[in-house]
């Protein structure tokens, strides 16, 4: 004989199946993408290890003429590892980059800059007019810059145009406040380095940190995580597919 | 490497969910899928592991050339209310790829652009999104082809006359930030009255960045200043970032600096948008080309914010 306590048990399983479906069902998909993950994650690394060998001959021939300034913006937590910066300038020599500007906020790497120079054999400090220099095969240039050359200089440059104003006398506003003036006020308050053609970010946020913004109009971005997992592979591939890009800057 | 690019097929989104999202969220997002095919959800997980009920009613995301003003939506599974972005950029690029790519003109990829940014200031107004900026036209695009430029002119004439009454309907505010003199005066004329015309809405903040250029954008805002040291409304020595912050085009807002900037179709780069503002904006560049950008990749984009903030915190911008 079937009682209504049977019934209500009865019902009640019946109403749990569609939760415990479902349930099951979010197990087997979140599986599934982990595993998918984890499959991601060693194809990375595998690819990361053929690039780095030499291989893949496409990375053997990168045409690092294209890439005339690369910019380095590395989080100032992970700029504390001096050793990574190192490595990392170390690499970019390696690969024939010749002129590199080195960026994290609070200027740790700024402050390091005589150690830096110093361990790395064949680098010099950036000065104005070096852009358009040619160098050996093996000098690198390394312009180190922070938080005071990026928005503070915007400050101070218009500081100066707004001295040139008042020498120049009234309504000379509409010449002395130009884009070209104020890109020769930054090069007068020694912030006036070039426009990198690409900028990596070292770091867990996917942004510029403050980077020089004045100098990002055209600059290609690339969010390469933290400085503690950087790999050369990666590096490599980030400079070849830059290679590739055409840029018609707005036109 | 964790590339910024992410596309739109199934089997691209799972390669793009691997750089932004963890199994969780891309779980969640396959099993209550953002086009709501679900009529009724029982119970969502977020990412972070707190249960929550939402109701998934099948929120039509199609082309429809009708504004949804439908009840507000909640936010898709996974998504936190308390880490939406409160302002976001958009570059909306791809068009004549889009165009082209189907043997079309380029003017054919612009209007199917328009479908693009409908869906997205509904999407904005619907989540809380606070402010809204696309780069509509920059001060570089004015050396395009005549033709070309001319039909966005009057593209942006007939979309401006089309969609105002809606737009002013869902309570979006309009205004337009960039050098106005340049364009059609006719053109001109429109966006005064649609910014004279909106200005006591306050559901979203929509700012069109429109002949506009962020290093002309800084200039000008010291040129302002200058002005002020020579009325003698400020001295020399009280000038700071502030100041200037405060002298941009974009200060008006409530919300000055972007949290999210969204770049479509591929491109890693600002083209000299906003360069003051972006200091600490996060960058999300999708694959994706504009006309095909919808609610789908905005969600992911939306994800990919918030992941971030769960793990590293909100930047001061």
């Amino acid at each position: 004989m079937v009682t209504t306590d049977s019934i209500r048990r009865s019902s009640a399983r019946i109403a749990q199946m569609p939760s415990f479906a479902l349930s099951v069902l979010w197990f087997l998909i979140h599986l599934l993408i982990s595993i998918f993950f984890i499959v991601l994650g060693i194809a990375d690394a595998v690819e990361n290890y053929l690039i780095s060998s030499g291989f893949l001959k496409r990375y053997d021939a990168i045409n690092v003429g294209k890439l005339r300034y690369l910019a380095i913006v590395v989080d100032s937590e992970d700029a504390m590892q001096i050793n990574k910066a190192l490595k990392l300038l170390q690499w970019l020599t390696d690969i024939g980059v010749k002129h590199v500007c080195l960026y994290d906020s609070e200027g740790v790497l700024k402050k390091s800059k005589e150690i830096i120079l110093e361990r790395l054999s064949c680098a010099k400090l950036y000065e104005e007019g070096d852009e358009k220099s040619v160098l050996d095969s093996k000098t690198m240039i390394i312009e180190f810059t922070s938080q005071s050359d990026g928005k503070e200089a915007l400050v101070r440059a218009a500081n100066l145009l707004l001295k040139r104003l008042r020498s120049l006398g009234e309504n000379q506003e509409e010449k002395i406040f130009t884009e070209a003036q104020m890109t020769e006020a930054l090069k007068a308050v020694g912030s006036g380095g070039p426009e990198p053609d690409l900028l990596l970010v070292y770091g867990p946020a996917r942004c510029h940190l403050g980077f020089p913004a004045w100098r990002l109009r055209y600059t290609e971005i690339v969010h390469m995580g933290p400085l503690d997992s950087m790999k050369y592979g990666s590096l490599l591939k980030s400079i070849y597919n830059f290679t590739l890009v055409r840029q018609n800057y707005g036109k | 490497m964790l590339p910024l690019r992410s596309s739109v097929s199934l089997e691209k989104k799972l390669l793009s969910f691997s750089r932004n999202s963890c199994p969780s969220t891309i779980t969640q997002s396959l099993l209550f899928p953002s086009h709501g095919r679900l009529v009724q959800l029982k119970t969502a997980v977020s990412a972070t592991g707190v249960a929550h009920r939402e109701d998934d009613k099948g929120v039509n995301t199609g082309t429809a050339s009708t504004w949804d003003l439908s009840e507000p939506e909640p936010l898709p599974p996974g998504l936190l209310r308390e880490l939406m972005p409160r302002h976001v950029a958009v570059v909306m690029d791809g068009n004549a790829r889009w165009a082209r790519r189907r043997g079309l003109p380029a003017s054919s990829g612009h209007e199917a652009g328009v479908q693009s940014l409908r869906e997205l200031i509904e999407l904005c107004v619907k989540w809380g999104i606070r402010v809204l900026t696309v780069f509509a036209f920059s001060s570089e695009n004015w050396f395009r082809p005549k033709g070309e430029v001319d039909f966005l002119m009057g593209l942006f004439e007939r979309v401006m006359e089309s969609e105002l009454q809606n737009i002013h309907r869902q309570g979006v505010q309009i205004s337009t930030i960039g050098d106005s003199s340049k364009l059609p005066k006719s053109l001109q004329k429109l966006l005064s009255r649609a910014e004279q015309y909106t200005k006591d809405n306050s559901q979203l903040h929509m700012i069109v960045a429109i002949s506009y250029s962020g290093r002309s954008d800084i200039t000008q805002a010291c040129k302002r200043i200058a002005r002020k040291v020579k009325d003698g409304v400020i001295c020399l020595e009280d000038i700071d970032e502030k100041l200037i912050e405060g002298e941009l085009e974009t200060s008006f807002s409530d919300f000055p600096s972007p949290d999210l900037l969204i770049r479509t179709s591929g491109e890693l780069r600002l083209s000299n948008f906003l360069l003051w503002q972006l200091a600490y904006t996060e960058l999300f560049f999708a694959q994706t080309l504009w006309p095909d950008f919808r609610k789908t990749e905005f969600v992911e984009a939306l994800h990919s914010f918030q992941q971030r903030q769960r793990r590293y915190g909100s930047r001061n911008s």
